[in-house]
């Protein structure tokens, strides 16, 4: 079928195009100019099982044509790697709950969204994917605002609510998203239009509204379930507008308990607000704030604690205190009165004939200005105590915003040095794990005579004995026939269970490429078709080439690209090195020129063979001259494979893509 | 305005009933250092749980261990270790098999000592080879009040990295904070709880880092 188009190679309009397989070939010298062509039509075709559709079906989201490229590279057939199989369930889940949740497409997008970052970020490993799609969804709706709760979430899913938040949780963490509290006036309007009060539901949602304000001003809802306040405030609402709602209708609709409920009430009605009457609430704003119900009641049960706790043990403190205080005052007074009175002892020198009664009435006036002293210091030492508190109170109340800025900076700041530095106490842990514990038992304070009495005697052991056996009677049974079945199974040569192995370790930093690469083969075989030993060779061989590369370059080398191919450096079957069983067709090649381009790429690199694990971008550098993207394109496959990084697959590999890509790249061009 | 925490110290008869605390405590007479400042309040660390482990380094017949003793229990259906309770240091362990020990539920950190060793000792009349191995406070509960309600919400929303606050869930705020490694549950209230923390030092070091934060959340 001609279409217009002109082949490439030898400009002949007889092109051939087939819908069927998908490839548009020129009749004239047998060129593929495009496979993989992308068809809008569904043609169906008569198999031996029954019509099937023909062609490959390319979905959406399949990032671009390349997931199933050269014939199905890694899986023939199904066209779909397995993470779109996910992310396509993953959508059809996440669809389905947003619609029972009455979620627009919207919401369902953009959990579907936060399903494939914690994918990427392989979070949903080990957990149930109902609760990562439901976790998935709650982050959307506290993002967006929605009136959802956890529970509405985890009760159409049929999953524990808690469960649900920890995975919630661990999400939103790991993934960044800082999500807002929840605030209790989103759920108003949604309890309201569930209690019935027909065309009213907007003023009483209104004035529950106005409550559930009044209520977070004064605190009432830190650390409280947003459901409690709501069915509160709703009672109180519907009450207001003369509805005659009970706590138990409430209920129903919050399902919260009724004690929780009361509480709420009873907390709204200590608050100045609820003290208000209705006019007056919905006039009136008050400006002071009140503190969280339970930190009064933590103070009330202070107070209460101190008064409990006897008159009389306080009184004994103060006795003591004074008689302390009395005591310093007798010791400091002297020393301290003569400074303050000096002036008075000089003019009272002259009364220095009555000795005695001097010296007394001295003492009494030293004892009364030294108490005048005290009390003066005191009560300038307190007055600028309570200029300090009030300076700093008054500072925390008129700029919340900077404190709480500098909060920000105060509590991210020492986190990041805190991580980095090594403190002494972590020294002191490394020091004391070093040193041996001590082995023996110490026993010298301890009394003996006390733990005897914990030992029973003989007697009293075997009726304590008996009558565990006797409580654990069916313990005993199903332990000796876990035993008798053990060793059934030993004696039939049953091989025991095998335990789960641990968990890979993190593979530390390596000095040089081949350890490296070495570790890496350890500790995890990537493929039973690669050969090891040989790989194993010729890391040995880079380690004698370090020494001497002179002598290693006198070996022989590969001069062609054929017998490249046959030296044994990699056996894998798939795509990379199987160039000849993939059957390349043998028809021209629209660029034989990029193929000779490519020899004189591998050939200069290829001999000092071992060198070439060391330093792939020579590789590199001989591509670069000959097209752009094939550079991209061999810069990516190293990254992608860390073992292909051996010359021949590199280059192979890279050849294979070039090819393939010339062909899309050249037919792009062309039209 | 400035903290001063300490841990009270525990009476010396700690026999009695848990609560017991003296709300004195916190009147205490300070050291003359701290006497030079000006003190708004005193914050008391109370310590409420320790956890150590060690090991007696030899096999362990539970079924003899239960049977001789009575303080003890042991329903291995529900349990594998036998749990033996004392009551002065009043603690409990979980005695396994390979003999290892877990005491847990004494109040400071003598307690657990003694505590321990007098399982151990124990133990040893019952004529096991004992010995005292690896001994390991695993974990301090501790509680403190600030005595000043505190903003949940904000903190979280500045501190999110750390932070965890969904009251559907739980009432409190869950700080996990990185160094020293402890976990706190601040409540509205102004009250914390730490759980975590290897040592006295931790918990101190703790509370040091998070006061000046919370102190800024304070609800004026």
């Amino acid at each position: 079928m001609s279409t217009g188009f002109k082949c490439r190679n030898c400009g002949s309009n007889e092109i051939e195009e087939d819908n069927a397989r998908g490839d548009r070939v020129c009749m004239n010298c047998g060129s593929v100019l495009e496979d993989s062509l992308i068809v809008s039509e569904v043609q169906f075709e008569e198999m031996g099982h029954g019509a099937s559709a023909i062609g490959q079906f390319v979905s959406a989201e399949s990032s671009g044509g390349a997931t199933n490229y050269g014939y199905g590279k890694f899986q023939v057939g199904s066209g779909t790697e397995s993470r779109e199989v996910t992310i396509k369930k993953a959508k059809k889940d996440i669809t389905l709950l947003c619609q029972q949740l009455q979620l627009t497409q919207h919401y369902a997008d953009t959990a579907l969204n936060f399903f494939k970052m914690a994918l990427h970020r392989h979070l949903t490993r080990g957990r149930k994917s109902t609760h990562i799609y439901a976790a998935c969804v709650y982050m959307t709706c506290r993002t967006e605002g929605t009136s959802h709760l956890l529970i509405d979430i985890s009760d159409v899913q049929q999953i524990c609510s808690y469960e649900l938040g920890r995975t919630y949780l661990k999400l939103s963490h790991a993934l960044c998203i800082n999500i807002p509290s929840v605030d209790p006036c989103l759920y108003i309007m949604r309890f309201a239009n569930r209690l019935q009060l027909g065309p009213k539901t907007h003023e009483v949602s209104m004035t529950a509204l106005r409550i559930v304000q009044r209520m977070k001003k004064d605190c009432m809802h830190s650390g409280r379930r947003p459901t409690g306040l709501c069915g509160a405030a709703l009672l109180i609402a519907a009450r207001m507008h003369e509805f005659s709602r009970t706590i138990a209708d409430v209920i129903g609709v919050v399902k919260i308990h009724e004690s929780t409920l009361r509480k709420r009430l009873s907390e709204f009605a200590e608050t100045p607000s609820g003290g208000l009457t209705l006019e007056e609430f919905m006039t009136v704003d008050l400006e002071r704030e009140q503190d969280p119900p339970s930190f009064r009641a933590a103070r009330i049960k202070d107070r209460e604690l101190i008064q409990n706790m006897g008159v009389h043990e306080l009184t004994e403190l103060q006795k003591e205190i004074d008689a302390h205080l009395e005591k310093d005052i007798g010791k400091y007074t002297e020393s301290m009165l003569r400074k303050v009175t000096k002036g008075k002892v000089t003019t009272a020198s002259i009364q220095e004939k009555s000795d005695k009664f001097a010296q007394k009435s001295e003492k009494e006036l030293e004892l009364e200005e030294s108490r005048q002293f005290i009390e003066a210091s005191n009560a300038e030492a307190i007055k600028e105590f309570i200029a300090n508190n009030t300076d700093a109170d008054t500072e925390l109340e008129s700029k919340p915003h900077t404190a709480m800025a500098n909060a920000m900076i105060e509590g991210l700041r020492p986190d990041i040095e805190a991580i980095c530095r090594v403190t002494e106490s972590d020294l002191e842990d490394v020091e004391r794990a070093k040193q041996p514990m001590e082995t023996e038992l110490y026993i010298d304070d301890l009394n003996d005579e006390e733990l005897d009495q914990y030992v029973l005697t003989a007697e009293e052991a075997d009726t304590k004995l008996s009558m565990w056996k006797n409580l654990n009677a069916e313990f005993l049974r199903e332990q000796k026939e876990r035993e008798e079945r053990m060793a059934k199974e030993r004696e039939e040569g049953k091989p025991e269970k095998k335990k789960r192995k641990p968990r890979k370790k993190v593979i530390g930093p390596s000095s040089t490429a081949g350890e490296a690469i070495e570790k890496m083969l350890q500790e995890k075989k990537i493929s039973s078709k690669i050969n090891y030993d040989i790989l194993k060779t010729l890391t040995e061989g880079m380690g004698c080439l370090t020494g001497d590369s002179e002598a290693s370059a006198e070996e022989p080398k590969p001069k062609t690209v054929e017998e490249l191919a046959q030296t044994p450096v990699i056996v894998e079957e798939g795509p990379i090195s199987s160039k000849q069983s993939r059957g390349k067709p043998s028809y021209d090649m629209p660029g034989p020129s990029r193929k000779r381009v490519k020899l004189e790429a591998g050939l200069p690199v290829s001999q000092p063979e071992e060198q070439l694990e060391k330093k792939p971008e020579i590789a590199l550098e001989a591509d670069e001259l000959d097209e752009d993207a094939e550079v991209d394109e061999a810069d990516a496959e190293p990254e992608a494979e860390p073992e292909a990084t051996l010359q021949d697959m590199l280059n192979q590999g890279a050849g294979d893509e070039d090819d393939e890509y010339g062909y899309g790249f050249d037919e792009e061009e062309e039209y | 305005m400035q903290f001063h925490f300490k841990i009270a110290e525990p009476e010396a008869n700690a026999t009695g009933v848990p609560n017991t605390t003296n709300p004195h405590s916190a009147l205490q007479p300070q050291q003359p250092a701290v006497l030079t400042e000006p003190k708004d309040a005193q914050h008391e660390i109370k310590l409420q749980n320790i956890v150590a482990t060690f090991s007696v380094d030899c096999e362990l017949d539970l079924k003899t261990i239960n049977s001789r003793t009575r303080n003890s229990e042991y329903t291995p259906k529900r349990f594998r270790g036998v749990i033996m309770r004392m009551h002065s240091p009043r603690c409990t362990a979980l005695i396994f098999r390979t003999g290892k020990v877990i005491c847990t539920g004494a109040r400071n950190e003598t307690e657990a000592n003694i505590g321990s060793r007098k399982f151990a000792r124990i133990l040893q009349k019952l004529g096991f080879p004992v010995k005292f191995v690896d001994y390991k406070l695993q974990n301090i509960v501790a509680t403190v009040d600030l005595r000043f309600p505190i903003r949940l919400e904000n903190l979280n929303q500045v501190h999110g990295q750390f932070s965890s606050y969904e009251p559907e869930m739980f009432p409190g705020l869950i700080y996990r904070m990185v160094k020293p490694r402890i976990v706190l549950l601040i409540f509205v209230n102004g009250k914390i709880v730490f759980t975590g923390a290897k040592s006295r030092k931790d918990i101190m070091d703790c509370l040091e880092a998070i006061s000046p934060i919370l102190l800024s959340f304070r609800k004026t």
